[in-house]
């Protein structure tokens, strides 16, 4: 590096500059300067050029330069076309690549890329492939082909910006393309998002559900995880506690809510759980998973505690960690020996829940009361959940240009809509999992498990996990019949980001656990040996 | 013994026929011996300068018990208090007036959930609530009037709310519902000015024998007596009340021009009442393009005359302008205390056959009812009025006086009877709440329905 890169304005953005500066370009393309930097420091300066945009304006990162190169250093003929859209990264190390390639007839085989610092081949860490009606109609193409291609890397670590990155695109016949291309920098939980529309947004031959399974075996499941997991930890490694109402003496359970998206649920839940009987020996929790409430449930905690005098804490948390590591992050703060998952949409159906739910910790064998739910109700008296069990669909997946069998697990509930006099469902017995809208757990034993697993995007399935984990260990989930209404809704439209979690959750699960449920655990008649009625 | 009323605005700053009514039984308990009765009234942002820096409730324009409360947004749906230091005020207000009665004249502006804060705060304390109209239950106003067709609503599930507001689901009207009867647990009594109004309740979830009719009451308005030249016809209508939907000045406008187009123009009308900014913009557009057309026509051939808003205690004046007191209104009207004020003046009513009035007004005998929300209807009952001989004499001769205070003031204070006058102790034996009592969860109240 010489003195004059030295002096280089520190926002100094080499995509920007080429882009803003198409001439620089050219000659860089043209090998007649080696940078950007190399013609601001030289002449750039001087000429009073730009190198970041004026204030509102935008850009799309854009291929700004290419040089056709084999690995040994020689020059290759180009690949018949190829686009490459866009590179983001997350200061967080995540990257995201897409871009379409003719490679039909000679396939991609190396789609490396080089920032400050880190390089990888992103073709076997994650290489998934869609469908482009736009470049078939533009390659004049009715092949059966998937030309476009994505890739998420999660570099494990954090990186400093990158202004821009190397890509190198090369085909199994050597050809090759190396670019320059600009980098758009996003925050973390903007890149995941971007990932999950992808990844069911994109278009494919066939079954998307099997395409989006294809894509995450192929490697973006796991990384996409692994990204998750990171900042979902640096969400809930500080968060912002408050306490309100009477703080003395041990509670005798602990009620931990997440809270996403509606404040009014602390209140309703405070005016229809305070005051019942048994109810004063227990705690809330809220967990709030959406910071722009923050404000709200600081007035509306300490109101709430003001009317009713109920214990509470909330647990403020700076984004969204999901279910599972919010609900983690409520245990920590619990003081009882006893946590109680619970859905912000549940309140109590029969008045005395608190003194029954007290009275089966303390009088049932202790093997059936380390993890259990109850019945849940709809508001129109039919049964919501009696349990849950699991079942399988096999869907056929595309690995190395053959179909594949690929389990994919389903979660059911036992007897959803069933007439509210049914007892079947509501009577007390082990079940192979209980939803996480209510689920009692003693806490030494939900520490021992792990707690929810964090490795869940958003949410669903922790619940159905923890309770495999917990049966793995020996001691089966159990319902016990206490009864409180669930008012789970449709639900709102959701956004592409939602469904493409939805899609990485149920392949999780999946890989997790398919094969351990075959071992006797399909079917709402499991004949596993620890769910025998007693 | 100290009561605590609460009324949903003061009357002199914001009109309405709840605080008109909490502010009568303010006035009448001051005459009654062994009575301190105190007034709590929220206000709202239209005279800002009443909010003093720091203060939430204070004195009223030096008038001894009478109090402030300076109320600050309010959620619709809800009807919960946002600020935290407005209820810390309330308490503290609570701990200093040491009421043995409070009574609320409902929770909108104050909040709901200071019902339940009272049971905390004032534990022994006696807890009235008086519904004037059903808000508790509908979210459409508290009207019961459905918003798919305007028909009257008799009773609330939560598929038939969503059918009147299909962007929220049914399980919110649940959880709305089980909120509401939460607090509503703290309250001792329930009172309602109309019989009819305790069905609704009753099946809605509130217990039978909690539930009380007490009928407003107010006292003859000073200018009642305005004195009149005998009349040969009885063929001028009078609308007081608010220029809202649910007043029905625009069914009582549409009368006219049925009318008209007939013919009929041999009488006149008066609307006196303003507020026509709160209608909805498709009956504040019908009402505005009403009177254009009105005053473009002759003075000869106007039949309609807006006078705009007038003061409680003045309305005898208005009254004597006119024969007949319509009211129009297109919900149940809880009690229509129009009926009362009319009645004070001699007027007859003309008024839709349900709820309040077809309770208050019996066909024929000391008024006419015609059927709810039918112009035409209205239209032929207004035509009979105005030309069958000797009607309106003999429905005049059938009015009897309305409830004066006196008796809604005893009619409350029979339920107050449980708190002591002395200690604000009370005997676990009379007293239907209390801290201890086991409360009725809001769940539960639906499950009683299955």
């Amino acid at each position: 590096m010489n003195g004059a890169e030295q002096e280089a304005p520190a926002d100094f953005d080499e995509a920007m500059y080429l882009q803003l500066n198409p001439d620089v370009a050219g000659a860089v393309a043209g090998g007649a300067l080696a940078s950007g930097r190399e013609h601001y420091l030289r002449y750039g300066a001087r000429e009073s050029r730009r190198y970041l945009p004026a204030s509102g304006e935008t850009y799309e990162p854009v291929v700004i330069a290419m040089a056709t190169i084999r690995p040994d250093g020689s020059r290759a003929p180009l690949p018949t076309a190829f686009g490459m859209e866009a590179v983001r990264m997350s200061p967080g190390g995540g990257v995201f690549v897409n871009g379409w390639i003719d490679d039909a007839s000679d396939p991609l085989a190396e789609l490396r890329v080089e920032g400050e610092g880190w390089a990888a081949d992103l073709v076997p860490v994650s290489l998934a492939r869609t469908r482009r009606r736009d470049v078939e109609q533009k390659l004049g193409s009715a092949a059966r082909h998937p030309y476009g291609f994505w890739s998420f890397l999660d570099l494990g670590r954090v990186v400093p910006r990158n202004a821009s990155c190397r890509v190198m695109l090369r085909l199994e016949s050597g050809a090759g393309v190396t670019l320059t291309a600009g980098v758009r920098a996003v925050p973390d939980a903007d890149l995941r998002d971007a990932v999950l529309g992808w990844l069911a947004g994109a278009d494919h031959f066939g079954d998307p559900y099997s395409a989006a399974v294809t894509c995450l075996d192929g490697g973006a499941g796991a990384q996409i995880v692994a990204h998750n997991r990171r900042l979902t930890a640096g969400i809930v490694a500080n968060p912002f506690v408050a306490r309100f109402g009477p703080q003395g003496g041990k509670p005798r359970g602990s009620l931990v809510v997440c809270l996403y998206g509606r404040p009014e649920f602390l209140f309703v839940q405070n005016a229809l759980f305070a005051g019942l009987p048994g109810m004063e020996e227990y705690e809330l929790i809220y967990v709030c998973n959406s910071p722009e409430l923050n404000d709200r449930l600081l007035r509306d905690a300490r109101i709430a505690s003001l009317i009713h005098g109920t214990r509470q804490t909330l647990v403020l948390l700076p984004g969204n960690a999901g279910f599972g590591a919010a609900n983690n992050a409520g245990v920590a703060h619990a003081r009882s020996d006893r946590v109680v998952a619970l859905n912000p949409d549940v309140v109590p159906r029969q008045k005395d829940w608190a003194r029954r739910h007290t009275e089966a910790v303390e009088l049932l064998p202790p093997e059936r009361t380390a993890l259990f739910g109850v019945p849940l109700y709809y508001e129109d008296g039919s049964l919501m959940h009696g349990g849950m069990y699991f079942d399988i669909d096999s869907v056929p997946v595309e690995r190395g240009g053959s179909l594949v069998r690929r389990d994919l697990v389903r979660v059911e509930h036992y007897g959803k809509g069933a007439p509210a006099g049914d007892e079947r469902f509501a009577r007390a017995r082990p079940v192979p999992a209980v939803t996480g809208a209510f689920m009692s757990v003693r806490r030494d034993w939900f520490e021992r498990l792990g707690g929810f697993s964090e490795d869940f995007v958003f949410g669903h399935y922790e619940d159905a996990d923890l309770c495999l984990r917990s049966l793995s260990a020996g001691t089966p989930a159990w319902l016990h019949d206490i009864r409180l209404w669930h008012l789970e809704g449709k639900g709102g439209t959701r956004s592409l980001a939602s469904e493409g979690a939805s899609f990485v959750n149920r392949w999780q699960f999946s890989s997790t656990w398919a094969a351990s449920l075959r071992e006797g655990l399909l079917g709402p008649v499991p004949t596993h040996p620890l769910l025998a009625a007693p | 013994m100290k009561v605590l009323i609460l009324s949903v605005f003061h009357p002199d700053l914001v009109r309405g026929g709840a605080q008109l009514v909490a502010r009568e039984l303010f006035e009448g308990l001051k005459q009654v011996p062994g009575v301190a009765p105190v007034l709590l009234a929220s206000t709202d942002r239209s005279l800002p300068a009443l909010y003093k820096a720091g203060a939430c409730i204070t004195g009223f324009d030096g008038r001894p018990d009478e109090f402030l409360f300076l109320t600050n947004e309010m959620d619709p749906w809800w009807h919960k208090c946002s600020d935290p230091r407005l209820v810390e005020a309330y308490a503290a207000f609570l701990e200093q007036v040491r009421p043995d009665v409070v009574h609320f004249h409902h929770f909108m502006t104050f909040g709901i959930e200071l019902l339940t804060l009272t049971r905390r705060v004032r534990p022994a304390c006696r807890i009235v609530f008086t519904f004037h109209e059903f808000l508790a239950i509908c979210a459409a106003d508290g009207h019961m009037v459905r918003t798919t067709d305007g028909s009257l609503c008799d009773h609330a599930t939560p598929v038939r709310c969503h059918q009147c507001f299909p962007a929220i689901p049914p399980e919110r009207f649940f959880l709305r519902a089980a909120y509401f009867q939460a607090h509503l647990a703290a309250v001792d009594v329930f009172t309602v000015p109309s019989r009819f109004m305790r069905a609704p309740f009753i099946r809605w979830g509130l217990p039978a024998e909690r539930l009380v009719h007490v009928p407003n009451g107010q006292d003859k308005p000073p200018d009642a007596e305005t004195p009149q030249a005998p009349r040969a016809r009885r063929a001028r209508f009078g609308f007081f009340g608010q220029l809202v939907d649910a007043k029905g000045v625009w069914l009582l406008l549409q009368a006219v021009d049925l009318l008209r187009a007939e013919g009929f123009v041999d009488f006149s009308v008066e609307i006196n009442g303003d507020n026509l900014r709160y209608a909805s913009e498709a009956r504040r557009a019908e009402v505005e393009r009403f009177v254009v057309a009105e005053l473009d026509r002759p003075a000869a051939e106007r039949i309609v005359t807006f006078n705009g808003p007038y003061h409680p205690a003045r309305i005898g004046e208005r009254m004597a302008r006119v024969d007949w007191c319509v009211m129009p209104s297109v919900w149940w009207e809880s009690f229509g205390l129009v009926i009362s004020e009319a009645w004070m003046c001699g007027r007859p009513v003309i008024a839709p056959d349900v709820g309040g009035p077809a309770e208050r007004v019996t066909h024929g005998r000391d008024g006419l009812l015609f059927r709810f929300a039918d112009a035409r209807a209205l239209a032929e009952t207004i035509r009979r009025a105005a030309t069958e001989p000797g009607l309106w004499d003999r429905i005049a001769a059938g009015i009897a006086p309305p409830p004066p205070r006196a008796a809604m003031v005893a009619g409350f204070r029979a339920l107050y009877a449980a708190a002591s006058d002395q200690s604000g102790e009370v005997t676990t034996a009379t007293r239907g709440g209390g801290p201890n009592r086991s409360r009725s969860s809001a769940a539960g109240i639906g499950r009683q329905k299955r």
